[in-house]
Order: structure tokens, then C-alpha cells, then sequence
């Protein structure tokens, strides 16, 4: 469905990805990963159109977003690291007006909003305003946004971040749930979490390169060991980021 | 079309809501009346009209009106990081920049609307003597050029928004660009080529106002900012489309 193929992208002279390739199949949860500045938001980032790469191709169902952006945004969801959103509308009317503006038609609208907020357990908040919403209900506002039109993979951004236990098990199980009808592509450091509901980790390393794992082909400790290791590489930590059980 | 009203309508409650706007809307009718009545009494007894005088006081304003009205509309969206999600979004560059250049445009011809109530209804009501002395059409026509006017200065001030992450040095930026640079080069080009001043007479903006004030309706000049209203409304839609290019 998503066709990564053969992308290089830099920042001036500063390579970030180097020749990167991979699919994301329907119904795949892919988890990226790597030390702080190996390029996650980056890579996430041309995914969604928001920066050009420097050679390579992306294709989603066939779709290149350099020939034809508009069509290609319609099918992506997009959940900004920053979860910006518009505190003087309510949660509801914020839900609204980015589906409208999506280009969503009129009689779906209402549907495609209760359904969103049901998803992300909003329906509670829908009348307040988005000013009064903590980080987590931010968070899942900011989910409800990018799910809402079902696009056909989703990109979140560091999701896990800033979230309690609780919050991030409930997240977990509600990605789970999305990735019956969106490919997930899910960046972040929280990789003992992601690795119980990822199908796919793929490892960013300084310098642009990238390793891939299956989570079905090794015990869970034991990718979470080699990842932590490799990022502990890459950060010159050697007992950095091998999260503890 | 159904997107440019949407982003038009979301600014516009944005910013009726915003206190800086209510603020410098406010200072705007301050200001301008105060002119308004200073340029009043200075000029009582002479040629000048009431509608000439009105439009020499909004006239100079506008330029800064515009710049703290632009300097939000890309400035903070992309400090609060909304940008990433309005750029993801499957819109187009031009619906977005032109619906907010119109939310800003609306909030101008608002304050222009009640700036111009003083010497249509406000003046004649309070001084019968001036009754029968300002003329609709001639008064239409130099709000219509202010229009016009302001309406450069917004294209002008929302290209400088794009530009910046900080919305108080996006509005500084404008008013130097739109209040500092027109008076600013028509003094070099005085001061370089004193023989051309006929032939560039027409660039004071203040003398535009003058001649619409006085009916001498000018397509040129109205070209002329219809031109600068779409350079840089499409120079808008470039930059942003450039933001994807930054790597």
C-alpha cells in the first residue's frame, strides 16, 4: 500500500536518510525507531508531504505526492509531535471544522465525527473546550483528528510521549484497534510499549541507514535488548535507553 | 471555494475573539478620528472637502492596521505548529493563503465601515453646517480606494507572516515594509531623479486619495493594487509551498 522506495533526504550537508526502502502493508503496525536525531520526525514528516525528499519515490495505492499531493494527503492521517490544535473551539467543533476542511462531504461529516470521538473516548468531552483538555485528552483529540477521515495509513508522531501508564496502554489497544482499517506507521523511543502491538521495528541509525525487524520472529526481550543496544550505539551511551522490565 | 469560507470564517471568529484585534481595531478609530478632527480644524475655510479630509486622516494608518491585523495568520500557526497539519491536510496552498487574507481584509473594511460613519452620519448630525456638503458617491470612492489600498497592504503583510515563527516581529516587519518603504523610495527616487517628480507624482498615496476624493476615479491606480494584492498573494502560496522544501 505505502511504497517507500530507494529515499535520501538532507539538511544542507547533514544526511539524515540515506537510501531508505520498506512497504507498509494494510493492517501493519510499523514502529520507528533510533536515538534522538536519526531522522524519525523526518522520515515521518516526508511521509506526509510536509518536506520532499531528495531522490526516491513514495507511492501510496500507486498515488506519488510530487504528482498528485492533494489526492495523496486524502489517504494519510498525520499526528504532529506538537499536538497543536485550536483552543478557543470546543473539542466538537474543532472535530468538525478539520473534516470539513478535509474536504469531507456534508452528509458524512456528523458521522465521521461521533465515530472519531467514540473511537479515541471523547464523546465525554465533546462540548468542552479545547483550553480545559489535559495533555492526554489533547493527545487523543489530536488522534481523533488524524483518524477521522479514515485515511489509509496513518503517521503518528512521538504519541506515546508525555502520556501516564494507564494512558499509554489505553493508546496502545486503541492503535490496535485502527489498524484493522489504517496501515500505522508510529514513531517514538518507548519501544518495550510499542513492541506489544507493532508488527514491524524499523531502527534508524545515525547517518541515515536503518535496520528492519519482525516482531513475530524474536521474543520480545530479547528485540528490546538489541534495539536498546543499537540506540545505545548510535548514542555513545553504553548503557543508555535499554528500557528496564 | 467551500474551503477558502471555511478557513475565512474560522479566522474571523478567531479574530473577534482575539483581544489584540478588538485592541488595535479600537486604537485604529482612535487615531484616525483624532486625525480626523485635527486635520478638520487646521484646514477650516479652505478648498479641502470633508470626505478629502476623512480620507488624509485613515489613509496613513492603515499600512500599521494591517500589519498587526496580518501578523498573526501564518506567524502563529506556525509557532503553535498548526501549520504541519494545515500543509497535511489535503487543501491547496492558495485556498488557505486566500482565506485568510480575507478574514484580514473583513476585519479591515469592518473598522473602515465604522471609521467611516463620522463624516457620513456622525459630523452632519452634530454640525448642521456641514449638512449637504459630503457627497455619498464621493465618499463610496474614497473608501473604495482605502479599500484598495488596505487591501495591497494585507496581501503585503500576510506574505511577511509566512516568513516569520514570531507574530510580533511578522507585524514590525510589515509596518517598516508597508508604512516605511513606499515614502522611503519615492524620497530616493526624488533625490536621484528631482526632473521625474511630475512623472511620479502619482505615487504618494496620500495624493491617490486626494484625486478619488475629488472624482478623479483612476483605473491605473486601482490596477496598481490589484497587482500588488495578487503578486503577493501567489508570492504567499510559493513561500509556503517552499516550507516543504527547507531540508
Amino acid at each position: 500500500m505505502l511504497e517507500i522506495d530507494h529515499i535520501s533526504f538532507s539538511y544542507g550537508r547533514r544526511r539524515v536518510i540515506d537510501d531508505l526502502s520498506f512497504d507498509v502493508a494494510p493492517g501493519e503496525i510499523v514502529a520507528l525507531t533510533g536515538a534522538n536525531g536519526v531522522g524519525k520526525t523526518t522520515l515521518l514528516q516526508i511521509l506526509a508531504n510536509l518536506l520532499i525528499q531528495d531522490t526516491g519515490n513514495i507511492r501510496l495505492d500507486g498515488v506519488d505526492p510530487l504528482e498528485r499531493p492533494i489526492r495523496y494527503r486524502r489517504g494519510i492521517g498525520y499526528l504532529s509531535e506538537m499536538c497543536p490544535l485550536y483552543d478557543e473551539m470546543t473539542v466538537e467543533a474543532y472535530l468538525t471544522y478539520r473534516v470539513r476542511l478535509k474536504g469531507e462531504r456534508t452528509l458524512r461529516i456528523r458521522r465521521r465525527v461521533s465515530e472519531a470521538l467514540e473511537l479515541c473516548g471523547l464523546d465525554k468531552v465533546g462540548r468542552e473546550p479545547v483550553r480545559l483538555l489535559s495533555q492526554g485528552y489533547r493527545k487523543r483529540l489530536s488522534l481523533a483528528d488524524a483518524l477521522a477521515l479514515r485515511p489509509k495509513v496513518l503517521l503518528l508522531d512521538d504519541p506515546l510521549a508525555g502520556l501516564d501508564a494507564q494512558l499509554r496502554r489505553r493508546l496502545g489497544a486503541m492503535l490496535s484497534a485502527i489498524s484493522s482499517r489504517s496501515a500505522v506507521v508510529v514513531a517514538g523511543h518507548e519501544i518495550q510499549e510499542m513492541l506489544g502491538w507493532c508488527t514491524r521495528v524499523v531502527l534508524l541509525r545515525t547517518g541515515g541507514s536503518a535496520l528492519f525487524y519482525r516482531t513475530g520472529e524474536h521474543s520480545r526481550e530479547a528485540l528490546t535488548e538489541q534495539v536498546g543496544r543499537q540506540v545505545a550505539a548510535d548514542t555513545g551511551e553504553e548503557e543508555a535507553c535499554v528500557p528496564s522490565t | 471555494m467551500r474551503t477558502v469560507h471555511m478557513i475565512w470564517s474560522r479566522e474571523v471568529r478567531a479574530f473577534v475573539r482575539a483581544f489584540s484585534c478588538g485592541v488595535s481595531v479600537a486604537a485604529f478609530l482612535a487615531v484616525a478620528g483624532w486625525t480626523f478632527v485635527m486635520l478638520m480644524r487646521r484646514y477650516e475655510g479652505s478648498v479641502l472637502q470633508v470626505q478629502t479630509l476623512w480620507g488624509l486622516s485613515v489613509a496613513p494608518w492603515l499600512p500599521l492596521l494591517s500589519a498587526v491585523v496580518t501578523m498573526r495568520l501564518f506567524a502563529e500557526e506556525r509557532a503553535s505548529g498548526m501549520i504541519e497539519l494545515l500543509l497535511a491536510a489535503p487543501l491547496r496552498e492558495r485556498d488557505l493563503v486566500i482565506g485568510k487574507f480575507l478574514s484580514a481584509l473583513t476585519i479591515i473594511a469592518v473598522a473602515l465601515s465604522v471609521a467611516v460613519l463620522v463624516p457620513a452620519l456622525v459630523l452632519p448630525s452634530l454640525c448642521p453646517a456641514v449638512q449637504g456638503l459630503v457627497r455619498a458617491s464621493a465618499l463610496a470612492a474614497t473608501s473604495f480606494l482605502l479599500l484598495a489600498q488596505a487591501s495591497a497592504w494585507c496581501a503585503v503583510g500576510t506574505l511577511i507572516s509566512v516568513l516569520f515563527r514570531n507574530p510580533a516581529a511578522a507585524a514590525v516587519c510589515a509596518m517598516v515594509v508597508c508604512g516605511g518603504l513606499p515614502v522611503a523610495s519615492y524620497a530616493v527616487v526624488l533625490a536621484w531623479m528631482p526632473s521625474v517628480r511630475s512623472g511620479v507624482a502619482w505615487m504618494p498615496l496620500l495624493a491617490q486619495v486626494y484625486d478619488f476624493s475629488t472624482g478623479q476615479f483612476s483605473t491605473g491606480v486601482l490596477i496598481l493594487y490589484g497587482s500588488i494584492t495578487l503578486f503577493c498573494l501567489f508570492a504567499c502560496s510559493k513561500a509556503l509551498a517552499c516550507l516543504r522544501l527547507r531540508g
